[in-house]
């Protein structure tokens, strides 16, 4: 039976459906549509990069589409590390793989020093790059079935070292260090997103695709999470041994997570320099991963908002750590100097770790979370 | 039935072929005319699933026929001792449908008072929820040589467990009915076309609080013209209960008070009934159904009260404050309502509405009462205060009078026209007098019961030859129009100087602390007055918690002199109110919870006087032996 709906009653729920549902209040339907209605009319707020006279602290529209992109990636992120609790540093590994996979459908031949089949079409190279570092997950799983907690995070890391060397090394794909290649040529339909058109800006068009795929990925990730897998994924992250004994099959799920994990790392490694339009080897590196970690822990585990949340706090605090140069003297802007900016937002990275996991364990979210209970709770406190 | 005639309008709901219109019509003629509406709800594995009137109807012809097939003939008594649940409907209306009666038992009734009941009865089935109340059944089954069948409703730990002949479970006797529904098909409409007015619909065993309990017959008539007056007229609410209203199931239904709220709105009002998982979650199902017709009786609202003291102390800083603000405000506005009888002034609606916004809503919302558009205590004596804070935050209050005996008919407080402190106005078709010896409050009106079930003699002193009712309760007139219960006419105290003092105004003040669970005064033929004080556990906890008063068991915490000192302060605040010799000069903690099953109260956790006298004569002895007067009050 579906259940009817009784009006002024939001707690009582006739049917399972209406307890699981997405937007289970009308604050929440209100707010995410304020919300989606506010993220598709940015283009005409925010102005595009590059701008005459903008500080570097202006808010543009490259910067939202970036932050959009790293929020795909931090999902994913979330899924394995927060939803599932198996820790992994290896994050950036994947991100590489897609970003390699993409450009290279994509890519074209010209000089005959690198690998490229010119496929520019978006539907194909994103959901490649999404498959391929999959399959790179699923590989790795039998590692996150057999440790778990630090050991599992030790070796993980190790996989970017591994990653990194294979970057570097295979310079027909990625072009070599210091050298790189270009990024996957974006074209929805035949349609050329990078590239400004009579009607709509690159940056305009750019920031639309980020947008449209972080709502898709996102609705997709929270539908995995209140799912029977979802709900298998939170049981093994409080606790594996009491999951299993519960008839949740470990090794099948802790796959699941990994590889769920992994297609979210490829097709945001694959979108990752669309906008930038070039990118190194040295770019998938610990830092990267730290940078992941660092996202979904002070965005707040185990909550899609919260991954998404964090993405964007990292991605706009970048240009205010960029421009301290400017402000603070004794900090140089050139990497080969010390102290440097880079030296200075791994710093940040681990204090800001640091700092929400003893104080706000829940993260950004959590202080959402805190505000609306209060509230909530009103007139007592609980 | 192929007789029937098609249904039209609210008017016609109920009638019968013979036309007695009883429960079991009502039902079925709503399935027939909106058989597809939801007519009851319940909570099962965290949802509340849905009945529709023709499958609630459509359960109990199933229910219906097993009886028959059971041999239930009209006039055998068919006991139901189950919380609530919708199986209590089924069974009820069922045992309406051939014409049987229901015997309900309370759940927490303990196996003696049910060997009793059920060989006072007669019942030949018993329908019990699970197995705590199969095995009280079996524990005196000796003493039923009547019981032929136990139905159990919860199969879990009696299938495959229990092998005693006369057992069967709720789901094969559906089957026994659906199979006698196959070979006898209209057995029981035939059964149903040939209810008479004069039918006994019920046995609702009173819980005495002296002696053991009677069976008060109500017929089919009693029960419609209760019906009528209660629900189908404005006797409760206005406008009276329709089917968009909501209410909420959740006290004990073998009581005459729940059985109107629950079963005669339902299938008389076309409620849409709720039934929470247990007892233990009604504030979590309140919260959850938000009722807009809602029943309590007093312990309900003092705890409720209670709650909302407690969530208050607990709160942050800046809550309290709030609260305390509205709070008072709300004291004033009850204050204003109280004087003009439930009617806002302009002035009270202003406050109201702003305090709507800052705390009002919200309380409301909490405590399941944001949709409550007429909500009423009865059974028990009320302290005007609990009241009145339900006045002053906005929940429409009233309180009703009835008794079991009269199938809860007598008096109301209408809206717009209450007065705190009495139970109101006479309900229309409804005598009330007062005796004039005595001053004991007498009715006379088609509702009053046919008798107790095989007990002449107290039948004889319950209803004279004129058919006015003895209610044993002593009240006045106020203004001519409300009547004021000063209190159970046997439970009056006349002290040693000959003054009549009524222990439950004094008791109800008492209680309308928070701290405060149980007072019973005491002091018949004595000098003066003195009182037995049991604490509320959760409050006093909560309390010696934030004060960091550490403590092990409930006696423990009860003799602590700093909750001593809580309770002196409450007792000296209530003698403040009272005439010299009304005041409670001294008083005791009570050393345990008082409980049903230790008999120290009644099925309703009504307090037994006698029995408390007798156990903790030591207590009262002590506060009235001249060693301990230097003392004074401790």
């Amino acid at each position: 039976m579906s259940g009817t709906k009784l009006s002024g009653r939001p707690m009582l729920y006739t049917s399972y459906a209406s307890e699981m549902a997405l937007l289970n209040t009308t604050t929440k339907k209100v707010m995410v549509g304020l919300l989606l209605v506010f993220g598709a009319a940015a283009p005409f707020i925010f102005p595009d990069a590059g701008g005459a006279g903008d500080s570097p602290l202006d808010i543009n529209l490259q910067l939202l589409a970036n932050a959009c992109i790293a929020a795909i990636g931090a999902i994913g992120l979330g899924l394995v590390t927060g939803y599932a609790g198996q820790v992994s540093l290896g994050h950036a590994f994947f991100l590489g793989i897609g970003a390699y996979t993409a450009a290279v459908i994509s890519g074209t031949d010209r000089t005959g020093r690198l690998v490229g089949y010119g496929v520019d079409e978006i539907l194909i190279w994103l959901p490649a790059a999404g498959i391929v570092a999959a399959i790179a997950g699923i590989i790795v799983a039998p590692l996150a079935t057999r440790l778990r907690g630090l050991y599992l995070a030790i070796v993980t890391l190790g996989l970017v070292f591994i990653g990194e060397h294979f970057f570097k090394e295979l310079t027909n794909i990625s072009g070599g260090t210091n050298i790189g290649r270009p990024a996957p040529t974006a074209t929805l339909f035949g349609v050329r997103l990078d590239v400004t058109d009579p009607n709509f800006s690159r940056d305009q068009k750019l920031y639309w695709l980020a947008f449209v795929l972080l709502v898709i990925f996102a609705l997709a990730a929270r539908n995995l999470a209140r799912s029977r897998v979802g709900r298998a994924f939170n049981a093994i992250r409080d606790r594996d041994i009491a999951a299993g004994v519960m008839g949740v099959n470990l090794a099948r799920y802790k796959t699941v997570a990994f590889a769920v994990s992994s297609f979210y790392a490829g097709c945001c490694g694959a979108l990752f320099f669309i906008v930038s339009g070039f990118f190194v080897p040295e770019a998938f590196n610990l830092e990267l991963s730290v940078l992941f970690i660092a996202m979904v822990l002070v965005g707040g585990a185990g909550t899609i908002s919260g991954a998404i949340l964090g993405a964007f706090f990292f991605t706009l605090l970048r240009p205010v750590t960029r421009a301290l140069p400017e402000y603070v003297p004794f900090i140089s802007d050139v990497s080969s100097e010390s102290p440097n900016v880079f030296q200075l937002e791994t710093v940040l990275y681990g204090a800001l770790i640091i700092v929400f996991l003893i104080f706000e364990p829940r993260g950004l979210f959590g202080i959402w979370l805190r505000i609306r209970n209060y509230w909530k709770a009103w007139p007592f406190s609980y | 039935m192929s007789t029937a005639t098609a249904v039209s309008g609210a008017t016609t709901i109920g009638e019968s072929p013979s036309g007695v219109a009883t429960i079991a019509t009502r039902v079925r003629d709503r399935a027939r005319t909106m058989g597809s509406q939801v007519s009851l709800r319940e909570k099962d594995f965290g949802v509340w699933q849905e009945i529709t009137w023709s499958s609630y109807w459509d359960t109990v012809m199933t229910v219906g026929h097993a009886l028959l097939a059971l041999g239930v003939e009209p006039g055998d008594r068919v006991a139901i001792h189950s919380e609530n649940r919708t199986e209590w409907l089924y069974a009820d209306v069922a045992n309406l449908a051939v014409r049987a009666m229901t015997v309900g038992l309370y759940p927490t009734n303990p196996p003696a008072e049910v060997g009793y009941l059920l060989s006072h009865s007669g019942a030949k089935v018993l329908i019990a929820e699970d197995q705590e109340q199969v095995d009280k059944a079996l524990a005196v089954i000796d003493q039923c040589p009547d019981l032929e069948r136990i139905v159990y409703i919860e199969p879990r730990g009696i299938r495959y467990h229990y092998d005693h002949p006369k057992l069967l479970a709720w789901e094969d006797l559906l089957k026994l009915g659906a199979e006698h529904r196959a070979a006898h098909p209209g057995a029981v409409e035939e059964r149903m076309a040939a209810a008479t007015a004069d039918d006994i619909a019920t046995l609702i065993y009173t819980s005495g609080t002296t002696g053991p309990p009677k069976g008060a017959m109500l017929s089919v008539a009693n029960l419609n013209f209760a019906i009528k007056t209660l629900v189908e007229d404005q006797g409760l609410a206005t406008p009276p209960a329709s089917t968009s209203d909501i209410g909420l199931s959740y006290l004990p239904l073998c009581h005459i008070a729940e059985r109107t709220f629950t079963i005669h709105q339902n299938a008389a009002g076309g409620v849409q009934m709720h039934f929470g998982e247990s007892i233990a979650t009604v504030q979590a199902d309140l919260r959850e159904v938000q009722p807009t017709l809602l029943f309590g009786v007093p312990r309900i609202w003092e705890r409720i009260l209670a709650g909302v003291h407690i969530g208050l102390a607990n709160a942050s800083r800046l809550k309290r404050l709030n609260a305390r603000l509205w709070l008072k405000m709300a004291d004033r506005i009850g204050d204003t309502l109280v004087r003009t009888g439930g009617r806002h002034t302009v002035a009270t609606r202003l406050v109201y509405a702003i305090g709507w916004l800052f705390f009002y809503r919200a309380l409301r919302e909490r405590i399941g009462m944001r949709r409550v558009r007429f909500a009423s205590s009865g059974a028990a004596p009320i302290a005007p205060e609990v009241l009145k804070f339900f006045m002053g935050i906005g929940v429409p209050m009233h309180e009703i009078y009835g008794m079991t005996e009269n199938a809860a008919v007598t008096t109301i407080n209408h809206p717009g026209r209450i007065k705190l402190g009495t139970v109101g106005e006479p309900h229309p078709g409804v005598d009330v007098r007062l005796d004039e010896q005595t001053g004991e409050i007498l009715t006379r009106h088609p509702a009053v019961f046919v008798g107790y079930f095989r007990d002449s003699d107290a039948t004889a002193k319950a209803k004279d030859a004129e058919g006015w009712l003895h209610t044993g309760d002593v009240g006045e007139w106020v203004d001519g129009t409300h009547i004021r219960i000063t209190d159970r006419a046997k439970d009056i105290i006349i002290t040693a100087g000959g003054k009549n003092i009524a222990p439950s105004e004094i008791e109800n003040s008492l209680k309308a602390s928070p701290f405060i669970k149980e007072a019973i005064v005491v002091g018949d033929r004595r000098p003066y007055l003195v009182a037995l004080i049991g604490i509320e556990l959760e409050t006093v906890s909560n309390w010696a918690q934030r004060k960091g008063i550490g403590f092990t068991t409930y006696r423990d915490l009860s003799e602590k002199p700093e909750v001593i000192k809580l309770v002196q302060g409450i007792v000296n605040e209530v003698n403040t109110r009272l005439a010299t010799v009304e005041q409670i000069k001294k008083f005791r903690m009570l050393p345990k919870e008082l409980d049903h099953e230790d008999g120290e109260l009644t099925a309703t956790q009504k307090v037994k006087r006698s029995a408390i006298a007798k156990l903790f004569e030591g207590l009262v002895e002590g506060m009235y032996s001249s060693r301990d007067l230097a003392g004074g009050a401790r």
